[in-house]
Order: structure tokens, then sequence, then C-alpha cells
């Protein structure tokens, strides 16, 4: 670990890490002030809801969320969230070594004296440490919304403690999935299309899947392994998809430590 | 014709990508769907109930047990996919030059820069038709087992012909963002910005009445896939703001990347 890659890295990221703090807080901020109306007709969207069938029901993924709570609402909320995280997430991880291929300086960065381990550690725990910075916003800005908006109702809020917690691993995954790619792949000269790629992908393969029920969808979108609502329901996660999940992160990381070592570093001639 | 044959032939990979992922989005949904097409007693389930309901929580009932109410179900989600793809070829097209450091050899050409956005749009342009012929033919090859009727072919006609008018109001977009911002870096993340501004609008927009309004400024919207079935053709409003917008950003495209201090 050197403290200066990663300083230099993490100073490079603030303004991203800004950027995608205020988007949050204002998704969080906007959606939320809706969320009184909401609440206010929550008695009888309820009595409604429950004349539906419950497979119509499911295939709006209406069945798990009941959005006239705190936390059903937060929950679908947090979609959305997960959403922007996982893309910024991926757009870290895609960009990590790849940038500088495209922007010609790994070949000055190798001839620093530390090892390619070393680089690596240092620029995964600088981009880590930005993803945190962005989940302690969302974690305060979820607090102070909640707080705000929910009026009279109650929330339990070692739920929301769960939910928040599931921010770590959702973007660990799409990190490492995002870091290996770009070191599989011969060159990725945009990172952009490759994280909305990934993300969007994932995400659109999840919200399907919550129509059609029980089909095996649920193995291969981290947006599954960690959905608000089943965690919301059942006050718990999913551990047989979470450690599916870590072990898709471990392998992910592992295998690019593996393949960085080895790599031929693209270099101006 | 040369800039333009070559950046179908750069943009070919990117193409393939973007199918392989919306073929691999097709097939796993059909799989999933396939549990579920003609089961009678869901039928029976939707049967009973009653419209005004539905109409009024502003929810339109998919009758999931056709491959029609499959498909309008889908449409969301190809729009998505399809704005996507567009609005990265889109920027990346005119911003790669600069990534790459190859702008000043492309402008040295003896072609006016007219003539490269041109080109550079025209590619783009194909890749999007031919990104919602492969979902069109995908989608008949995979829902031939479901045997569709008539009613379905015409249904998913007007739901590829919604899909690229969507594919064509991001690919304006792209190209607007790719000529226009200052720093070639930004474009892309301005993309992603406007992507996740929209379709997080669009889900707003469906949640409460008195923000109907937000339905005006996002593409997502424009389009009812429930409307399209019903009338069988394009909302006429929808249509000319979605022209509109293309019109407009193409217009500011070539005026903003002809006056564009180049970054080399």
């Amino acid at each position: 670990m050197s403290a200066n890659i990663f300083n230099f890295e993490f100073r490079s990221r603030l303004r991203s890490v800004l950027i995608w703090s205020l988007a949050l807080t204002g998704i969080m901020f906007f959606y939320f002030s809706i969320f009184q109306t909401f609440a206010a007709q929550a008695a009888l969207m309820n009595e409604l809801l429950a004349r539906f069938p419950p497979a119509l029901l499911e295939a709006f993924g209406m069945n798990k969320i009941d959005m006239s709570t705190v936390l059903g609402f937060y929950a679908f909320v947090f979609t959305f969230i997960q959403l922007c995280l996982a893309i910024q997430a991926g757009n870290y991880g895609f960009g990590l070594i790849s940038i500088e291929e495209n922007e010609m300086t790994a070949d000055f960065l190798l001839s620093k004296p530390v090892s390619r381990t070393q680089l690596l550690t240092s620029k995964l725990l600088a981009a880590l440490s930005s993803l945190a910075v962005t989940e302690l916003v969302v974690w305060v800005v979820s607090f102070a919304v909640i707080t705000i908006f929910r009026d009279s109702y109650e929330y339990q809020s070692g739920t929301l403690v769960l939910l928040l917690v599931s921010m770590l691993f959702l973007q660990l995954f799409f990190m490492s999935v995002g870091l290996v790619i770009s070191l599989l792949v011969k060159r990725v000269r945009s990172v952009t299309p490759y994280s909305l790629g990934l993300s969007f992908g994932a995400y659109v393969l999840a919200a399907v899947s919550g129509v059609f029920g029980e089909v095996k969808l649920e193995y291969i979108t981290p947006f599954k392994h960690l959905d608000p609502a089943a965690i919301v329901q059942n006050a718990a996660y999913n551990t047989p998809l979470l450690i599916l999940n870590i072990a898709i992160t471990v392998v992910a990381l592992a295998s690019s430590y593996w393949i960085y070592l080895r790599r031929d570093i693209p270099v101006v001639s | 014709m040369n800039i333009f044959l070559h950046e179908m032939k750069a943009s070919l990979k990117s193409l393939l990508i973007w199918c392989g992922i919306l073929l691999l989005f097709i097939i796993l949904v059909t799989a999933k769907y396939s549990a579920f097409a003609g089961d009678p007693s869901m039928l029976a389930i939707i049967d009973t109930l009653p419209k005004p309901m539905i109409d009024a929580m502003n929810l339109r009932a998919f009758n999931l047990t056709t491959v029609t109410g499959f498909y309008e179900l889908m449409y969301l989600y190809f729009a998505l996919i399809g704005g996507i793809a567009a609005a990265m070829w889109g920027s990346d097209m005119i911003s790669k030059e600069e990534r790459d450091r190859t702008v000043e050899f492309s402008l040295v050409l003896p072609v006016s820069r007219n003539k490269v956005i041109t080109a550079k749009a025209l590619a783009a342009l194909v890749n999007s038709i031919v990104f919602v012929m492969v979902t069109w033919l995908v989608s008949i090859v995979a829902v031939a087992p479901f045997t569709p009727d008539q009613a379905f072919f015409d249904f998913l006609r007007i739901e590829m012909a919604a899909m690229f008018t969507i594919e064509l109001i991001f690919l304006a977009i792209g190209l607007l963002l790719g000529c226009a911002m200052k720093q070639y870096k930004r474009s892309g993340s301005t993309a992603v910005a406007i992507i996740l501004g929209t379709y997080f609008l669009s889900v707003m927009s469906a949640m409460q009445e008195k923000l109907d309004f937000l339905k005006y400024f996002t593409p997502f919207k424009y389009f009812d896939a429930g409307k399209l079935l019903r009338t069988g053709q394009m909302d006429g409003n929808s249509l000319l703001l979605s022209a509109g917008i293309i019109v407009v950003c193409v217009t500011a495209a070539y005026l903003t990347y002809n006056k564009r201090d180049l970054y080399i």
C-alpha cells in the first residue's frame, strides 16, 4: 500500500464522489417528498390492493412492498439508489487500471518503486474509500429524509441498517466484476458504456424477474442477491444469495490480482 | 464515405456486445415467461378484476397469459436498453477522437467538420437501425414457440417503431453532448446523468396524478405500451415532441462543433 498513490487516486475521485452524493441526496429528497401523500392514502390503497389477486400484484412487484410503510416506501426508492451506486462502482472498477493505459501513464506508474500488488491494493483501497464516502452520505441522508418526512409513521431502524449495509456488498460486487472484466478484454477505451451495460443489464433482469416469480434469474443478478423488498419483508438477508454474491466478489478480486501481475502493459512506443 | 465506413467498422464490436446483451435478455426473459404462458388460471383471475379500479389506480393489467401482454411489459426495457445504447453511440462517436488523440488527424483530412459529424452520425444511425432490427428478429424467433397471432406482429411492429424513436432521441442527445462538451470526459457522464434522470422521472410521473406533467420531460413516457396496443398507432403529440427534440439537438450539435476549440 502506497500512501502517495492512495492520496492521488482518492483526490482525483473527489469531484465524482461529490456529484454522485448530491445526485443520490436529490433522488431521496425528491421521492420522499411525496411519501406523505402516499401514506395518507395508505389505508385506501391497501384496501384496493387487498382486492387484487396476488399474481397480479406480483406482476407489478407490489406483493412484497407495502408502500404505505416507511420502510416499504424506502425499499422502493432504494432500488434506484442501488442502480446509481452500481453504476458508480462499475465506473470505478472498469476505470481502475484501464484509465492508466488509455492515458499512457501506465509505464510511468510502473516505473515507480512499488510492486504491482502494492499498486493494485492502493488503487483498490482508494476506490473503496471513495465508494465508502458516498455510502456514508446515503446513510446520513436516509436517516434525515426518514426523520423529516415520516410524520407519525414508525419504522424499525434495524432493518434500515441492514439495507444500508447491503450497499457495501453491492458496490464491492460491481467494482470487482468491473475490474476483472476490464482486465480480461483487450482494451477498455471508454468506461461508461461498459459500466452502464453491466449495471443496467443486471437491473433490467432483476426488474423483469420480479414479474414472473420462480425462475432462477435470481442467481445471476446482484440486485436480486440484495433485493431491498425481500430484506424489508424478512428483516434479514437471503443468506445463500449473499454468500454467492460475496463469493463472486472474492473470485473476481483474486483473479484480478492474478491477471494484473502477469499483464502485458501497453506503453507509448 | 471513408469516415462512415471506418466508424462502422470501429463500432462493430460495441454493436455486437449490445446485441449480445439484448439477445441474452430476451432469451432469459422468454424462458421465464414460458412458465407463465397460456396458464388459464391466471387469465381467470385477471378477468375478475373490475375495470374502473385498474383505471383509477393508473395500472394497466398486462395480460401476461398472451404473448402480446408479455411484450407490452417488455416495452420499457427495450426502450431503456435501446436508449442507453444509442446515447453511448452518439456521444462516443464524437468524443472518442479527442480521447484517442486522433481528432487533429481526422480534421486535417480534406473534409469539413460538418461532413465529419454527418458521417459519424450516419454510422451511429445505422447502428441504431441494426439494433432495432435485431431486437425485432430475435423477438419473432423467441416467441415462435408460443404461436403468436397476427395482432402480436402488428403490435411488435409499432413497438419497434416506438423503440426506434426513443433511440433516435437519445442518439441526438448523445451527439449534442459529444459535440458541445468542452471536456470530452464529461460527455459520457452527462449522458449517464440524463438517462438516469429521465428514467427516474418516468417512474415518478406514474406515481402521482399531480406529477403527471413530468411525462413531457422523459422520452420513456412518450409512448405507452398499452396505448400503442389499443390504438395501433403512435401518439401524434409525442411524435412531434420527439421530432422537435431531435431536430434541435442535431442542429445544435452541428453549430457547436463548428465553433468548438478542440482538445488536442
